[in-house]
C-alpha cells in the first residue's frame, strides 16, 4: 500500500481498526502513522467538549466553506447558515469528531500531495511575488503557492506554451479568492458574499482540472 | 514579355502547385458511422483543433476528421449508444501536427461532450445536453432548445444565441460571455475578469445570475421585460435605465453602485454583481 492509497481510506479510518494492509503500511511509514495518531488525539478531545459547547455560527460557516472547497459538501445550494442550523437538530457529541476529523483529513489529503512520486518532479522554490497592483482595494493579482508552482511546472513540461496562460489565470484567481475571503469575514452572513466565494473557488477547481487534464501523459 | 521571365513564371507555377500537392496529401481525411438510438451520448476529446457539431437526418452519429500530419491518430470507442472520439497525440507532435479537424454530425436529441484547448468549438439546433470545455477555445453555441449547456473555458470567449428551455452555466476566467436571446430556467455565468454582455428579455419565468470579479456587465433588455433585479459593484459604477419599482431587499440600494427593484410582474430573477467592474442594465 502506497501512502497516496492510504490516504484514500485514511477519511473512512476508525480508531485503532485498520486491515492487515494498512497495519503494514503504517510500521513502515512514519508519515502517515504520524497522521493517524495525530487524528486519534484529536477525536479523542474533540468527544470531551460538552454538549453546550456548540461552536458558533460562524465556525460551522467556516467549516461548510473548507468542505465545500475539498469537495466534500455536494449540494452547493445549501448556504453556510442552514447548513450550521440543520447540524444543529443532530447529536453533536459525535458529529463534532467526525466533523473535525473530516476537515482535517481533507487538509491531510492536500498535503499527501506534496509526497514525491515514481514519476520525477522538478522541485522548485514557491513563487513569492507579491500582489500585483491593488486598484481601490480590489486584487488585481496574487502569488501562486508552491502547489500551484508545481502544478505549473507540470504543465509546462507537457505543454509549455500553456504554461504562462495557466499561470495569468490562477493569479487572477487567487486574486478572486482573496477578495471574497475578506468579504466573507467582513459580512459572514451576506449570501451574497458567500456565493461570490463559492464562485471564486469553482473557478480555481476548474483551472486545477483543466491544467491536470494537461499536466497527465 | 521576354522567354526568360516566362519560364521563370512557368517554374515558379509548378513549384507553388508541387507543394501544395505536397501539403494537401500529408492531411488524411476520415469517416465515421455509428447507430445509435434516442439521447444517445456523443463526446469528442481534441487537444488541437475545431469541432463543430450538428444534427444528422436520422439516427446515425457520422464523424469525419482532417488530420494534419501523421502525428496523430483517432482513436474511437462505440459501446451501445455511446461514442466516444479521441485525438491521440504521437510522439513530437505539436500544435500544429497535431492539430485535427472534426465535423460531427449527430442526431438533434444527443448529448454532446466536446474538449478541446485551442478549438474552436461550435454546437447548433441540438437538444440535447451539451458540455462543452475549452482553454483558449472560441466557443459558439447558437439555436439550442430544451438542453442543458454547461461551458467551462479559461480565457476562450463564449457566445450563446438563441438558447431556451434549460439550464445555462457558464464559467470562464477571462474569456468574455455574449448571450444573445437566451432564456431559461436557470442562466448562470460565472467569470473573473471577462466581460459579460446579455441581450434578451429574461423571459421564462427564469434565475440569471451574472457575476464577476474584475470583469463588466452590460444587461440589455426591452422596455416590457418582467423581472425582479438586483446589481451591484462594490468598487464600480452601476447604472439603470428602467423605472424600477421598490422591493424589499436585504440589498442597501446605493446611487452609483447599487440597485434593486421590479419591472413588470417580477416573472424573473435577474442579479448582476461585481466586485469592481462596471454594471449597466440598459433599455432596448
Amino acid at each position: 500500500m502506497t501512502c497516496e492509497e492510504f490516504g484514500r481510506v485514511l477519511p473512512e479510518l476508525e480508531g485503532d481498526h485498520h486491515n492487515i494492509e494498512q497495519e503494514e503500511h503504517l510500521k513502515t511509514c512514519s508519515f502517515c502513522s504520524g497522521l493517524v495518531s495525530d487524528l486519534n488525539a484529536i477525536s479523542a478531545q474533540a468527544r470531551l467538549l460538552a454538549e453546550d459547547q456548540e461552536p458558533s455560527p460562524r465556525l460551522w460557516n467556516s467549516i461548510a466553506i473548507a468542505l465545500r472547497q475539498e469537495g466534500l459538501i455536494r449540494d452547493p445550494q445549501a448556504s453556510a447558515r442552514l447548513l450550521g442550523l440543520r447540524l444543529g437538530r443532530w447529536r453533536l457529541a459525535w458529529l463534532k469528531p467526525v466533523t473535525i476529523a473530516l476537515v482535517v483529513g481533507a487538509a491531510l489529503l492536500l498535503e499527501l500531495q506534496r509526497i514525491p512520486r515514481e514519476t520525477p518532479v522538478a522541485q522548485q522554490a514557491a513563487t513569492s511575488v507579491p500582489v500585483i497592483g491593488t486598484a481601490d482595494g480590489v486584487s488585481q493579482g496574487s502569488a501562486i503557492d508552491a502547489d500551484q508552482v508545481q502544478l505549473l511546472n507540470l504543465v509546462g513540461s507537457r505543454a509549455p506554451a500553456m504554461r504562462a496562460g495557466y499561470e495569468s489565470d490562477l493569479r487572477a484567481v487567487n486574486a478572486y479568492i482573496r477578495d471574497a475571503e475578506t468579504s466573507v469575514r467582513n459580512n459572514p452572513n451576506d449570501a451574497i458574499a458567500q456565493q461570490y466565494l463559492m464562485n471564486a473557488y469553482e473557478q480555481r477547481a476548474m483551472v486545477y482540472e483543466m491544467a491536470m487534464n494537461r499536466a497527465l501523459p | 514579355m521576354s522567354m526568360e521571365p516566362r519560364e521563370t513564371v512557368a517554374k515558379l507555377v509548378v513549384a507553388v502547385l508541387f507543394a501544395g500537392t505536397v501539403v494537401a496529401t500529408a492531411e488524411t481525411r476520415k469517416e465515421f458511422h455509428f447507430k445509435v438510438h434516442r439521447r444517445a451520448s456523443v463526446s469528442v476529446a481534441n487537444q488541437f483543433g475545431p469541432i463543430w457539431v450538428k444534427p444528422s437526418s436520422g439516427e446515425e452519429v457520422v464523424v469525419t476528421a482532417v488530420l494534419h500530419s501523421d502525428k496523430v491518430e483517432v482513436d474511437h470507442t462505440y459501446s451501445l449508444n455511446r461514442v466516444s472520439i479521441t485525438s491521440h497525440l504521437l510522439s513530437g507532435a505539436d500544435a500544429e501536427s497535431g492539430r485535427v479537424e472534426y465535423q460531427v454530425l449527430v442526431p438533434a436529441d444527443a448529448n454532446v461532450t466536446l474538449h478541446s484547448a485551442t478549438g474552436p468549438l461550435r454546437a447548433e439546433r441540438l437538444h440535447g445536453d451539451v458540455i462543452l470545455e475549452g482553454n483558449t477555445a472560441n466557443v459558439d453555441v447558437r439555436d439550442l432548445v430544451g438542453g442543458h449547456v454547461h461551458i467551462k473555458t479559461l480565457d476562450g470567449p463564449v457566445t450563446l444565441t438563441n438558447v431556451s428551455d434549460g439550464h445555462v452555466e457558464i464559467t470562464s476566467v477571462g474569456g468574455d460571455v455574449a448571450l444573445n436571446s437566451v432564456n431559461g430556467p436557470l442562466v448562470h455565468v460565472n467569470s473573473t475578469s471577462g466581460r459579460i454582455v446579455y441581450d434578451g428579455d429574461f423571459g421564462g419565468g427564469g434565475e440569471y445570475s451574472l457575476m464577476t470579479h474584475t470583469g463588466d456587465i452590460e444587461a440589455t433588455a426591452p422596455s416590457y421585460a418582467s423581472i425582479d433585479v438586483m446589481a451591484s459593484s462594490t468598487q464600480g459604477k452601476v447604472e439603470n435605465d428602467f423605472p424600477l419599482q421598490p422591493t424589499h431587499t436585504s440589498l442597501a440600494a446605493k446611487a452609483g453602485s447599487a440597485f434593486a427593484g421590479t419591472m413588470g410582474k417580477a416573472a424573473s430573477s435577474v442579479r448582476l454583481l461585481s466586485f469592481s467592474g462596471k454594471i449597466h442594465l440598459k433599455k432596448r
